[in-house]
């Protein structure tokens, strides 16, 4: 058990103390819950030589490995969803800006039990994924064999245990049990498969809060080494709740991307001369917020539970 | 009624809701074949459920997502799982049909969506692509898949990463690689619908979009097409599955549109919220 009563950090020192230069990490969300927060935060500090491992990535993913934080990718998938193409990940494989980043190819799937198995702590998972196809071929860490009990083909993974998992939560308390409404992602499983575990979340709540709804806790508190609260922490992505996704926001931010150039301008003006998160958020202005926050509730609240 | 005025993609989409059949447990892909998805759960293919990569299964939102994670297909959710646990309900065989799509694709259905190596290197290759996401898990153990992509360049003798498995090369070969699902039954694109052979396994034009040639369709494609004997004109939209698209997808992103200028964040605001509000949501 990570025991303590207290475990808040700030932002900055979350990112220094879990995340040093060549260390692997994940993230938790995708397309919502996304820790945008922590992943300009890596940026300001220059991170490099990182290893994300992930299912799928997507805004976040391609925002971090444009910055050249990233030399390798161990996962499924690096793209937009339907919002546009992962220019940054195809710059970074393709041609090696700005910096070359390798691919440890998996299906969501494999990627997936690869977090079960770290969480179980055992060695690889057997999964009927992958059979037939070229993935195995080009990742000789993907075994190939023959059930020793019934002789049909499975496939074999390893387990992944990133040194740190950064993920975003609606409520956490001070010891880091962390509530989750909406998806899930592999979230609760990657927390327990890291060895390190920081906690960003919109609100602070009180231990009593937390069991009052203990079915919404999805990561235990005795998995969780720091807790960060970070409201917005998932701006221009949705945090279910709390606000709505940002399109124009990342619809705006594909125009920059499709260039290094103009990448960095775009990281310059939002990450860099921003200087902080508040500084990001003043930048895009209390209004913008608010309207966010009001699409959300007006659509879609997480409801209250009534005995 | 059958509309008089549509897009080649809202056809597309059309086709690809007409592929789902009522009581299906779907497991649908983002982009065209989600708005499929989402037609066929207003119109015939009211009993079906959609799950989703990210984990939500049955979401009901007044938005179509633009992610298989994003809130919309958690919202109203009979259940969230962790993605894993999805996975897992579709390798052992709860779920009958996925809709993936490729960018390259040989006759046996076998899609690309890892890299166009061409002539350099799978580490270095000519355009890196996203890779599998699910789309190889939902191939693999699927009931049946559904495809859905351009026809064009992508329709190739060999493709250059067997990323998401077709019928591999040919009869019984899936079941001698281990898989579960049964394979690829349809391929939809923007100019017909392709489907595979019983005996051979072999994909073959079956249906034509308006104004399209048998030869057109040949021109594209980079292998020897087998052509159905009696090919057949494909069913174009109803005005209500037109209506239902432009409710969910007033942006049109799903689609496909791309923007090009900023954008003004009020403007858009004004729109989802007015999109909002016209959708009732029937949840049960």
């Amino acid at each position: 058990m990570k025991s303590g009563k207290d475990k808040q950090i700030s932002l900055h020192d979350a990112v220094e103390k879990y995340l040093p230069n060549g260390s692997s990490f994940s993230f938790g969300g995708l397309g919502a819950r996304d820790p945008f927060a922590i992943a300009f935060e890596m940026i300001r500090q220059e991170k490099k030589d990182l290893t994300m491992i992930t299912a799928s990535g997507m805004d976040i993913a391609n925002i971090v490995i444009g910055a050249g934080c990233i030399r390798k990718v161990e996962g499924a998938y690096v793209w937009i969803g339907s919002v546009g193409s992962g220019l940054n990940y195809r710059r970074a494989v393709e041609k090696g800006i700005p910096v070359k980043v390798e691919t440890e190819e998996y299906s969501n799937y494999a990627a997936s039990l690869r977090f079960l198995a770290g969480s179980m702590n055992i060695p690889f998972m057997a999964t009927r994924s992958m059979l037939g196809s070229d993935i195995p071929k080009y990742n000789n860490k993907i075994k190939l064999m023959d059930d020793p009990y019934t002789g049909e083909p499975v496939a074999l993974v390893s387990a992944a245990n990133p040194d740190v998992a950064f993920i975003h939560v609606q409520k956490a308390d001070l010891s880091g049990n962390g509530q989750i409404w909406g998806i899930l992602m592999n979230d609760p499983t990657i927390a327990r498969a890291a060895k390190s575990v920081v906690i960003t979340c919109e609100e602070i709540v009180s231990t009593q809060e937390i069991r009052k709804m203990s079915n919404l806790t999805a990561i235990p508190g005795y998995t969780v080494d720091a807790v960060v609260q970070v409201p917005f922490c998932s701006h221009p992505m949705w945090t279910a709740g709390y606000y709505w996704c940002d399109l124009p926001f990342r619809r705006n931010f594909m125009l920059y991307n499709k260039s290094q150039e103009t990448f960095e301008q775009w990281v310059k003006e939002w990450v860099l001369d921003t200087g902080s998160w508040q500084g990001y958020l003043d930048k895009l202005g209390q209004d913008r917020l608010n309207k966010l926050m009001q699409m959300e509730r007006d659509n879609y609240q997480i409801p209250e539970f009534k005995a | 009624m059958l509309a008089e005025k549509f897009t080649t993609k809202e056809l597309m989409a059309v086709c690809c809701a007409h592929e789902i059949k009522n009581g299906e447990l779907v497991f649908v892909g983002i982009g065209l074949p989600m708005m499929g998805g989402l037609v066929a759960a207003k119109t015939h293919a009211k009993d079906s459920i959609f799950v989703y990569e990210g984990g939500g299964v049955g979401g009901m939102s007044r938005r179509v997502p633009w992610s298989i994670a994003d809130n919309p297909t958690a919202e109203n959710a009979l259940m969230i799982h962790e993605m894993w646990r999805l996975f897992s309900d579709g390798q052992a065989g709860y779920i009958n049909r996925g809709v993936i799509g490729g960018a390259q694709i040989d006759k046996f259905g076998n899609l690309n969506t890892t890299a166009i190596i061409g002539d350099k290197s799978y580490a270095s290759p000519v355009v890196r692509l996203p890779g599998s996401g699910g789309a190889n898990d939902i191939a693999s153990s699927c009931g049946e898949t559904t495809i859905v992509m351009q026809l064009d360049k992508g329709f190739v003798e060999k493709i250059d990463f067997i990323t998401s498995p077709g019928h591999l090369t040919g009869p019984g070969s899936r079941k001698k690689a281990g898989l579960v699902g049964r394979g690829p039954s349809a391929v939809i694109t923007q100019k017909c619908i392709f489907r595979f052979d019983e005996q051979t396994k072999e994909m073959y034009l079956d249906a034509l979009f308006p104004g399209v040639t048998i030869e057109a369709v040949k021109a594209q494609v980079g292998w020897n097409l087998q052509i159905s004997p009696n090919v057949k004109a494909v069913v174009t939209p109803t005005v209500e599955e037109l209506e239902i698209i432009h409710t969910l997808d007033p942006k049109g992103i799903m689609l496909g549109a791309k923007s090009d200028d900023e954008e003004d964040f009020n403007e858009f605001f004004q729109l989802m919220k007015q999109a909002y509000e016209a959708v009732e949501l029937d949840l049960g």
